[in-house]
């Protein structure tokens, strides 16, 4: 594993610790905005309490992200790339495009250069949200306000629509993504499966459970419910789709078996 | 309802604020985000190869522009403060939009309203600490174990993504059927025709997130105009 420098971790705890005091800095804020304003201060305690077990699970594979980053760029470098804005396969893909140039310009670089460069392009090719939010966001933020107070129906419509299409988007790839792969899993970077067949069952058992909890809530009126539901569902969900993996994980070692014994047979038979 | 106290400031003082402290945050941590690598070369004692940084310009020019194709949609949805943290820390479409969206649902807040502002804030702010506590005292572990730890959880790690959709799709569907269903069907067919002619990685979840959005931005201003919703 390459080494990491003292100075790197020094950093990653103060962006963290930055990290840290801006989200409590903005919750202090929010709850003093609504005692102003007269909202009821359970609702944000409710808040608080359903982000946060929320956030556990899809924290997860970020913590996998750092494993498999680790052993091209030691321990500092992918906690901090974590940490802040950009994902595992950003990273990875960043890396290998700074490893390709480097390969076609000077061939014998040394792994230090490379973790330079692709460190260098990690952080610059991420930055334009950011940098956006620094000096234009304000600007756009009070021309969409206006239109709030102007037209809240057009508002609204633009709102629904992105969200609406945020959901279209993420759904379709799934879907066809898990179609396109069953019969043929692909894999990813750190050599585990991704197993079509896995994908559709998984988004159907989340479907099929955060129906339930909505007769629950509907039908039953088990209010109670509602705080839990979509945590108990994606863990639900998880649990399902571990328990077939080593399922497809035996079917496909099978068949390549299957395959293997029927190309070799012509030469042995 | 408690009483409104009329000395405060306006939605519009408070705003301000926001964004004064939001832009403090993300120029302190655009810096901190700099030093990284300077600090690494430095650390190191290696001098970066600039004629191969020369070369990755156009994958850097094309992540610059996701990046603001990013900022400018996903902001009428996560509110002013969060998306200066979501811009900070990432994980938007997979966590802190999701994380918010079942905030707001369960409060039960009225959308362009300042309730489902501050509820949207405080869901992102602890989404946000959640996970870098969460990342932060498992890197001990991880150190420690990482082969194991990798192996045992890494299996479930691709199906976390379909985990939260299934769900949350469950939760929306009534509210946004009318805006979606175009969309949705568009989605579909590309990314059917993109598979079929092997573009199929080209048009993963990240890219039709954004043609999601362009789609659905499109045929809501139609059915807008036609006073279909």
């Amino acid at each position: 594993m390459p080494q990491s420098y003292p100075i790197l971790y020094i950093l990653g705890a103060l962006i963290a610790l930055a990290v840290i005091v801006m989200s409590v800095f903005f919750i202090l804020k929010a709850f003093r905005r609504a005692k102003a304003i007269g909202m009821d201060t359970k609702i944000l305690k409710e808040t608080i309490k359903n982000s946060a077990i929320f956030s556990i699970v899809p924290s997860i594979p970020i913590v996998i992200g750092i494993g498999i980053m680790m052993q091209y760029l030691g321990i500092a470098i992918p906690w901090i790339r974590l940490t802040v804005i950009g994902a595992l396969q950003y990273e990875l893909l960043s890396m290998d495009t700074a490893a390709q140039a480097l390969r076609s310009i000077s061939p014998d670089y040394s792994y230090q250069v490379l973790i330079a460069n692709a460190v260098i392009v990690m952080t610059v090719s991420i930055l334009s949200g950011p940098v956006f939010n620094a000096i234009l966001y304000k600007k756009y933020q009070t021309k969409l306000a206006d239109l709030q107070k102007k037209n809240s129906r057009l508002m609204d419509a633009i709102t629904g629509a992105l969200l609406g299409g945020m959901l279209s988007g993420m759904l379709s790839a799934i879907l066809v993504g898990g179609i396109f792969t069953v019969g043929s899993p692909a894999t990813y970077t750190g050599g585990i499966n991704n197993y079509g067949e896995i994908i559709l069952i998984t988004l159907a058992a989340s479907v099929v459970i955060m129906a339930l909890f909505g007769v629950l809530l509907v039908v039953f009126k088990q209010k109670w419910v509602e705080n839990y539901a979509l945590p108990v569902t994606i863990l639900g969900a998880l649990a399902i789709a571990y328990a077939f993996v080593p399922v497809f994980e035996a079917k496909y070692a099978s068949t390549d078996i299957v395959g293997l014994i029927a190309n070799i047979a012509p030469f042995i038979g | 309802m408690k009483k409104v106290n009329n000395d405060v400031q306006t939605r519009e003082q408070y705003n301000l604020e926001i964004h004064r402290f939001g832009r403090l945050f993300t120029i302190i941590s655009i810096g901190l985000i700099i030093m990284v690598p300077i600090a690494y070369c430095i650390a190191a004692g290696v001098i970066p190869d600039f004629k191969a940084l020369a070369k990755c310009i156009p994958f850097v020019l094309g992540y610059f522009a996701i990046g603001l194709v990013e900022a400018i949609s996903y902001a009428p949805l996560l509110g002013t403060g969060g998306q200066y943290m979501s811009f900070i820390t990432g994980n938007i479409s997979n966590m802190k939009l999701p994380c918010s969206i079942n905030s707001q649902s369960i409060a039960k807040v009225k959308q362009g309203s300042e309730e489902q502002e501050l509820v949207s804030t405080i869901s992102i702010a602890v989404s946000t600490i959640t996970t870098t506590i969460i990342i932060a005292v498992g890197l001990i572990p991880l150190f420690i174990f990482r082969e194991q730890i990798v192996n045992v959880l890494n299996p479930i790690s691709p199906y976390v993504i379909p985990a939260i959709f299934g769900g949350l799709t469950v939760a929306l569907v009534a509210k946004y059927y009318k805006t979606a269903a175009i969309p949705f069907a568009a989605c579909i067919i590309l990314c059917v025709v993109a598979n079929l002619l092997g573009f199929g990685k080209v048009f993963d979840q990240s890219t039709m997130v954004i043609l999601g959005m362009v789609i659905s931005g499109i045929s809501t201003f139609i059915l807008y105009k036609k006073n279909r919703i």
